[in-house]
């Protein structure tokens, strides 16, 4: 289907999900939010599309709400205001249930409601050109969700302070990438796109039902105490058992072949 | 305390230092059902012997340990059916957290650490290793599903490098230097050949404290990966306040006044 301010795209193995607003930062407005939604789900149901990756077209990665629509038309984001109050948001991968693997590749700065789609994702990388930061409180909102999934994911102190600090502040990609909130920054930024592909094709080389299943164990490991969590991961593990791709992976490698894995698809709903 | 003859694990004792060593090198310390069988009866040999106030597990060879011994499940006539039962009833005892030994463990990585060999880097209390030391985590390359040992350690360390090693699988590994300064370990030892003097070293330095401390310390920050923050707290109050009157609690404020070493209770056997 055909987007407004998406561009939705295949490149071999590899689902790209590109943020297309760049004169407004990639800021989200009704139309954008209504077409996430759909982006998840059309890359999620394609069985040609093993890995997702997320990046923004322009200076930008994300800025959150677009503010200048939001102030000259509150009606348009009626929806999403319900949404967010009843935690029902379908903005990102995790919120829409996509149990592909979702890169987060950061091409510029990544601002407030932006960050979702950070500590959303399984893996991100960032340009060394990336900037974070959270102006929530700056012009007098929360910062919750966005913020709490980030303090489950990385060392704490940062992502509080990121909260109250504002826009008055910047973490750099180094530094993020010091605390473990990405894994790889790309330098020079105009590399990034590249390295995303070369990672995400990587990552399609490993069985689609396995990882589906364990993005499964370890997202819900997010919502349970340990015992609770490595019980219900137990059951993830032995759902494998008797899969195609349990005897094919291990076949594939002693024979030094790459494994013929069964196709997965919109493994979601 | 004589320790049992075990066929793929070394065991032994010194100072106050239990040693665990995996000892299949020629199959990259990989855990055959005897092997797996073996580490549930040593864990408990070193938590019994009282003179073990601190254990390390290492690994010989090149490999401190590289998960299930995937030839033996391929051509057993088993496979990984033999552990369906004990899988699905998360009925695991081959770590010390599996066994609750509430000794402090420290798990020096002493080469490759693959797929389930997390679960002792998840597990132990302490992680050091090696400089050459290498993570990675192949399950869903060769169509395995990984839970339960990146689970654990996503508890404790940012989340997005334990996904990016579940999803990249064998196609990538993780150095030691990297997993340094994500907190994964938090000592790199160089050269390698000195790891296990220096386990020694920093197991001798932990056996300076409290055994009865250090056990309700143990018991209170595991539980808390079980607990939201206020539970946890409140669990671990009663944890602290479980010391109150033992006699370690004495001993420790006076040798410390006296400037001479404390004189601890040994552990009692189980607790």
């Amino acid at each position: 289907m055909g987007y407004e301010t998406l561009v939705v795209e295949r490149r071999g193995p590899v689902g790209w999900l590109i943020f297309d607003r760049p004169q407004a930062s990639n800021a989200m407005d009704a139309t954008m939010l209504r077409e996430l939604e759909a982006a998840w789900r059309e890359l999620d149901r394609d069985p040609a599309v093993r890995v997702i990756v997320n990046t923004g077209n322009g200076s930008a990665f994300q800025t959150g709400l677009d503010v200048g629509q939001l102030a000259r038309d509150k009606d348009a984001l009626r929806e999403q205001s319900r949404r967010t109050r009843d935690a029902t948001l379908r903005l990102t991968a995790w919120h829409n249930e996509v149990w592909k693997p979702v890169i987060a590749a950061v091409n510029g700065v990544c601002a407030g409601g932006g960050l979702h789609f950070v500590a959303d994702a399984d893996i991100v990388i960032a340009s060394s050109a990336a900037t974070f930061l959270d102006p929530h409180t700056s012009i007098g909102q929360v910062s919750a969700y966005e913020t709490i999934g980030l303090a489950r994911k990385s060392p704490m102190e940062a992502i509080t302070r990121m909260a109250l600090v504002g826009r008055h502040e910047r973490l750099d990609a180094r530094r993020a990438y010091q605390l473990g909130i990405l894994s790889q920054v790309v330098d020079p930024p105009e590399h990034l796109r590249d390295e995303a592909q070369a990672l995400a094709e990587k990552i399609a080389r490993n069985s689609p039902a396995a990882m589906a299943a364990t993005k499964r164990a370890l997202w819900r490991a997010l919502e349970l105490g340990l015992t609770d969590a490595c019980r219900a991961g137990a059951g993830d593990l032995v759902s494998m058992w008797g899969h195609p791709d349990q005897a094919e992976g291990p076949s594939a490698f002693a024979g030094r072949r790459d494994p013929a894995w069964q196709l997965a698809s919109g493994s979601g709903k | 305390m004589r320790y049992p003859e075990l066929e793929c694990l070394v065991l032994e004792r010194r100072g106050p230092v239990g040693w665990l060593i995996n000892n299949r090198p020629d199959q990259l310390n990989a855990m055959s059902a005897k092997m797996r069988d073996e580490f549930a009866v040593a864990w408990d040999v070193l938590d019994r012997d009282p003179e073990v106030r601190v254990i390390v597990h290492t690994g010989e060879g090149r490999a401190f340990q590289t998960g299930v011994d995937v030839t033996e499940i391929a051509t057993d006539g088993v496979g990984m059916e033999r552990y369906r039962q004990s899988v699905e009833d998360f009925d695991l005892h081959f770590t010390s957290w599996h066994q609750q030994v509430w000794k402090p463990v420290i798990t020096a990585v002493n080469g490759i650490c693959a797929g389930g060999g997390f679960h002792w880097v998840a597990d132990a209390d302490v992680v050091i290793a090696a400089c050459d030391a290498q993570f990675f985590d192949p399950h869903v390359s060769i169509g395995q599903v990984v839970a339960v040992e990146a689970i654990g350690l996503l508890r404790k360390m940012p989340v997005e490098a334990v996904m990016r090693m579940a999803f990249v699988g064998r196609h990538e590994r993780l150095p030691a230097a990297r997993a340094y300064e994500l907190g994964m370990i938090s000592q790199v030892v160089d050269p390698p050949d000195r790891l296990r003097d220096e386990a020694q070293a920093l197991a001798e330095t932990i056996a300076r404290n409290s055994p009865a401390a250090m056990a309700a310390t143990k018991r209170a920050l595991w539980g808390a990966l079980e607990l939201g923050l206020t539970d946890a707290c409140r669990a671990g109050a009663k944890e602290l306040v479980s010391m109150w009157g033992h006699p370690d609690q004495e001993e420790g404020p006076k040798a410390f006044a006296e400037k001479r070493e404390p004189r601890w209770q040994p552990l009692a056997p189980g607790s």
